[in-house]
């Protein structure tokens, strides 16, 4: 256990280190993943200044709902950018590497390579969104509710984790699935911004059962900020941590499944 | 029983053959097509612990893909492969530990950071011992002349210094196996030296076990007493350097000035060439010829200015073996 504490720390340390030898650019890399990303809120805000609210929330609800999912990407992306990668590590004979030495596959993807830039541009921006939303949505922060926010953004790290891994297997079998991620997550993203309410019947049950980003963000703020749209049970507010450790699990056994077949790419 | 064992292995992939223009690349996107690809067939060897074995063969014949095996990152279809009591593609874990593998063509350095950095990396991952690590590292420094750069930017380095760094760091373990993969592809002549001169050291006093896939022969005839040649999946030769010179190696060629034009008699078995200056040349197969009693003919009969005997270097004689295989098929 020790042993393997001070290989996560060395993998770190290894990590920023690279980091650092780019300070500029890493800062300036940040910055431009946070003002993309930055953007978008923008067009909505000013587009709500109009309209007042977006079937029944108001900027500063619309806001937090934001700031779940750039909170939850911004953690996953430190633990999965190997499995965002993964297509390039196999392509390239990386992962070769990875079966060269004696720990685990999973393991090493996870700890080898963190996209900082990407974590503190998304997370940046949640963090942001969170404080100018949090103290005027009317939530009260008592113990159980700040218990609550905690689990659930774990429970919105280990959906999109599962997404990630599940991606990362396929690539496996097919070597290429960066439009595959392109068409169900960055596009599904997009629909996540806001209330599944104002969305077709059909969108809604894609957004819970198919590609989960109603659990990411829409009913743990429904939780907190019980809005009238809500059309769901009331169980689905606290499912998230287990939907998220269930399809983790899922992911996890597909890729114990889906390593067996790995074929190296040949030099 | 042996160190290593390979017995009857294969290994076939399944590729996806590509249909030309636009209506092909359609039809292969909603009807791919397979291909069976047999890259090794029904290989077998046994290596010796402490043997230095030299792996040869054309691009594509296989030797990869054996090597792969052998370390554990490929499944054989068929056949037994056992390494120290491992089978490598099942005891991954406990196996890699114990073997080290320096792919010539892919670095396992981290590009932006000082050598030392990625060797500290390494020493977390295999767990290697303070005292262990720090008299690998010493010893290894000093062998190949590291000291200069070890703080240095891997992608500063050159290629030369790049390839010494990546032999330290697959070595750092203490491993019992090591795979060298073209280890001094793109290398200057002197850098190619060391390596090599640092190879035999490494083979000779620690007693490590090696194998080594080279495209130049010099490598092998450095470092490896035994060679086993791949070609097309099919291994064509295993056994002692020296013996395929023998085997193969039996062309020779006698190259004599004469000091005045003269004609020549017809020797039987043997092809003369005329060459300018009032040279000519014999080539013959020594074991049909006796050199001695065609060059007391020679030497006996007339005035000669200078001769001079050669035999074929060993990538003649690999080449003659590779095309002969072509040849019979």
């Amino acid at each position: 256990m020790k042993d393997v504490l001070h290989l996560m720390s060395m993998y770190t340390k290894t990590t920023a280190k690279a980091w650092f030898q780019y300070r500029v650019d890493a800062v300036l890399k940040s910055l431009a993943v946070f003002l993309r990303e930055a953007t978008g809120i923008i067009v909505i805000w000013f587009t709500l200044m109009k309209f007042d609210n977006i079937n029944g929330w108001n900027i500063y609800e619309m806001v937090f709902l934001f700031s779940l999912l750039f909170l939850t990407y911004g953690i996953m992306i430190i633990f999965f950018t190997g499995l965002r990668d993964f297509g390039n590590t196999v392509r390239s004979g990386s992962f070769d590497r990875f079966i060269l030495r004696p720990r685990g596959l999973l393991f090493q993807i996870i700890f080898v390579n963190s996209d900082w830039f990407a974590a503190l541009g998304h997370g940046g921006l949640g963090i942001t969104l969170f404080l100018i939303s949090a103290w005027k949505v009317g939530i009260n922060w008592s113990l159980t509710n700040a218990l609550y926010y905690i689990f659930t953004i774990a429970g919105g790290v280990l959906i999109q984790g599962a997404v990630f891994l599940t991606l990362a297997t396929l690539n496996i079998f097919m070597l290429q699935t960066n439009s595959l991620k392109e068409l169900l997550y960055w596009n599904m993203r997009k629909f996540a911004g806001y209330p599944i309410s104002i969305f077709n019947k059909a969108i809604q049950i894609f957004m819970i059962y198919v590609m989960p980003f109603a659990f990411v963000n829409y009913f743990p703020a429904q939780f907190l900020l019980r809005k009238s749209d809500m059309s769901y049970s009331e169980i689905y507010m606290y499912l998230t941590p287990i939907v998220g450790t269930v399809m983790y699990l899922a992911a996890y056994l597909f890729w114990r499944f889906g390593i067996r077949f790995y074929k190296s790419s040949g030099n | 029983m042996s160190f290593i064992e390979v017995k009857n292995v294969s290994k076939t992939f399944k590729v996806s053959r590509r249909r030309a223009g636009a209506i092909g690349a359609a039809a292969n996107f909603f009807v791919p097509k397979f291909e069976k690809k047999e890259a090794v067939k029904n290989i077998s060897f046994n290596i010796e612990k402490g043997e230095a074995v030299g792996f040869i063969g054309p691009n594509g014949a296989g030797k990869s893909t054996t090597v792969k095996m052998l370390s554990g990152i490929l499944h054989p279809n068929s056949g037994e492969i056992k390494v120290g009591g491992y089978i490598p593609y099942k005891q991954r874990k406990a196996y890699v530990g114990k073997i080290g593998v320096v792919f010539g063509q892919k670095s396992q350095l981290q590009w932006d950071l000082p050598v030392i950095d990625s060797f500290e990396l390494l020493k977390a991952i295999y767990s290697v011992p303070d005292d262990v690590y720090r008299k690998n590292l010493e010893r290894f420094t000093e062998m190949l002349d590291m000291s200069g750069f070890i703080g240095q930017p891997v992608r500063q380095l050159s290629l030369g210094q790049r390839m010494r760094a990546d032999i330290v760091a697959a070595l750092l373990h203490s491993p019992e196996i090591v795979f060298f993969d073209e280890p001094t592809i793109g290398v200057d002549v002197v850098g190619k030296e060391t390596i090599r001169a640092f190879i035999r050291e490494l083979n000779r006093q620690d007693g490590v076990t090696m194998i080594f896939t080279t495209h130049d022969m010099r490598d092998i005839e450095k470092t490896c007493r035994r060679l086993i040649i791949i070609n097309e999946g099919e291994k064509i030769y295993d056994g002692a350097l020296s013996a395929l010179r023998e085997m193969y190696g039996t062309t020779r060629r006698l190259e004599v000035a004469f000091s005045e034009k003269v004609d020549l008699p017809g020797f039987e078995n043997v092809t003369v060439e005329n060459l300018e200056n009032n040279k000519k040349r014999f080539t013959f197969e020594n074991n049909k010829v006796q050199i001695n009693e065609l060059m007391n003919r020679i030497l006996g009969e007339y005035n000669v200015r200078d001769i001079n005997i050669s035999e074929p270097d060993i990538e003649t004689i690999i080449q003659k073996i590779y095309t002969k295989k072509e040849a019979e098929i």
